[in-house]
């Protein structure tokens, strides 16, 4: 095995198991991780701005092949920089104007067509066309979907007082919240055991003979740290002239 | 069985760390093999890439980071499988800066098993910035929103993208998202306005706010989370990391069942238990330590 391999393999366990050790409590093996982890983001976040971005979209366009009307948005990118300099920062007012305005002129059509008008119809269309066949479990789903919609909506329409008719909709329309926010925490615990899973899983591989048993070498070593760091902490919280008891 | 109750309900938390620890680790040792039923989100994924016949532009956008690999990485394995099976031409990219070396990783390593060629049979454009204007750029052109692929090669010169000169040639679009940019991204900005039929894989949190968005036809289809993964990896035949964590997803799912039958069961029966916090000597932090694992785009839906 090439020996980056062992490296990384050795390097990956001892951070998944540093981030562990957080279930344990805060300790310096943790955010000795969680610090390495935001640094090591970054860099790469700009090392890869750098080639994709400044050289791929900017630098050889304009050197190489002369697209000079790119300098433009570089411009514009430049002035956001100037927030950091009081005497012009106005400046950087001309390059959130552009960026505001095209962000809304090109965000809001869209969202209006694909997030409402779209499921508006999605929402009516097939209790429409169920006149044309039998009620079956479809035409149910469709009208469970529209019961749903119209009592959320209901629930969220605070201009008229919640009573009567408009109480006991508002009321239906918590019970859809419920099941949505039920439905979405389980997803939830899913998705979170499957990162559990993802790091347990590469814990395996890295703790076979291939590896060195990078995985077992350093769970004894994370817990001995563990234990020397809580030991020294127990000692520093003795009050003097108190002998601790362990 | 008040003061059991109680007890019970004062347990220190890291009991339930380690059972759940034991339940993941278990099944991923000695994995039982439990059965998996393909969801028809999932199968409409499977029955879109095997109508496209040989030579059709496939683009799989790999919008994800590190932080979601364990859910992710399997849909990509199996649909890059799937589709180097099919003799698809296959154009990768990512909008997530982050994701970059991961998705080129993938992309390459299992190219390579099937013996493809980068640039005659598949193409890895890399990332570029902007977001969603990324798609609204490539559906004017390709070209201008990836000059070069992730290599340095011109995008105009790679026989892979021969006759793609924008979105409208590409027959179908998946994309593997963890946050925004992502499927939404893809849908609105893309798909409405370029006609190509658009397919979805997305980490199970994400993935509940993306089914209306199945139910109008907006997606095609929709892979959520590693089950999802692994019921795409039943479908293609393949051995892979979401067939392989399912046992464990079940057994830790059983147990966090279990625990809050238990937990609202031990309520009812001891009212007014005060439940000890985690760690009362611990400094105080803003957020958990789940909550920092999620990327910021995870955030802000």
């Amino acid at each position: 095995m090439a020996t980056s391999v062992l490296i990384g393999a050795w390097v990956a366990a001892g951070l998944t198991l540093f981030m562990f050790s957080f279930l344990y409590k805060d300790n310096p093996f943790f955010r000795f991780g969680e610090h390495l982890y935001v640094g090591v983001s970054m860099g790469y976040t700009i090392v890869r701005i750098h080639y994709d971005v400044m050289m791929k979209s900017l630098y050889n366009p304009v050197v190489q092949e002369g697209k000079w009307w790119l300098l433009v948005p570089a411009l514009l990118g430049l002035l956001v920089l100037t927030r950091f300099v009081p005497k012009v920062s106005w400046l950087s007012r001309i390059s959130f104007a552009v960026i505001v305005g095209f962000g809304s002129g090109v965000a809001i059509p869209r969202i209006i067509s694909s997030n409402i008008l779209q499921q508006v119809q999605g929402t009516l269309k097939p209790l429409l066309n169920a006149g044309s066949s039998r009620f079956g479990m479809a035409e149910l789903n469709a009208l469970l979907i529209l019961t749903g919609v119209l009592t959320v909506l209901v629930y969220f329409f605070f201009s008229i007082e919640h009573k009567g008719a408009i109480k006991i909709a508002a009321r239906t329309g918590v019970y859809f919240l419920m099941v949505y926010f039920g439905a979405a925490f389980g997803y939830t615990v899913m998705a979170r055991m499957s990162l559990v899973i993802g790091r347990f899983d590469d814990l395996i591989l890295f703790a076979s003979r291939d590896y060195a048993y990078a995985s077992l070498v350093l769970l004894i070593l994370v817990t001995l740290g563990l234990l020397l760091w809580e030991r020294g902490q127990r000692r520093t919280q003795t009050p003097p002239g108190q002998v601790h008891s362990s | 069985m008040r003061e059991l109750a109680g007890k019970l309900l004062r347990l220190d938390r890291r009991a339930i760390f380690v059972l759940i620890a034991l339940a993941t680790l278990i099944p991923l040792l000695y994995p039982i093999g439990l059965p998996i039923r393909v969801s028809p989100e999932v199968k409409r994924v499977y029955d879109h890439i095997e109508s496209l016949p040989a030579g059709s532009v496939f683009l799989l956008s790999l919008d994800f980071d590190p932080a979601s690999k364990p859910e992710l990485y399997p849909m990509a394995v199996a649909l890059l499988n799937h589709a180097f099976r099919r003799d698809l031409k296959v154009v990768t990219m990512t909008l997530w800066v982050t994701g970059t070396g991961m998705a080129e990783g993938v992309v390459s390593g299992v190219a390579s098993e099937h013996g493809k060629r980068r640039g005659l049979d598949y193409a890895f454009l890399g990332y570029s910035p902007g977001g969603a204007n990324v798609i609204i750029n490539m559906g004017q052109d390709l070209n201008a929103a990836f000059p070069a692929d992730h290599y340095g090669e011109r995008t105009a010169d790679l026989p892979v993208l021969g006759g793609v000169r924008s979105l409208r040639q590409v027959n179908y679009v998946v994309s593997l998202a963890a946050g925004t940019p992502g499927v939404e991204s893809w849908y609105l900005y893309g798909k409405e306005k370029y006609g190509f039929e658009l397919g979805g894989g997305v980490t199970a949190v994400i993935a509940p706010g993306l089914y209306p968005f199945l139910g109008t036809g907006q997606i095609n289809g929709l892979i959520g989370g590693l089950r999802g993964a692994a019921e795409y990896e039943t479908l293609i035949g393949m051995k892979g990391k979401g067939m392989a964590g399912m046992d464990a997803q079940s057994a830790t799912h059983f147990i966090i069942i279990g625990l809050i039958l238990l937990c609202n069961l031990f309520y009812v029966l001891a009212p007014g238990t005060v439940v000890r916090s985690f760690d009362p000597s611990a400094p105080l932090r803003t957020g958990s330590a789940q909550d920092r694992t999620g990327s910021p785009q995870e955030g802000q839906r």
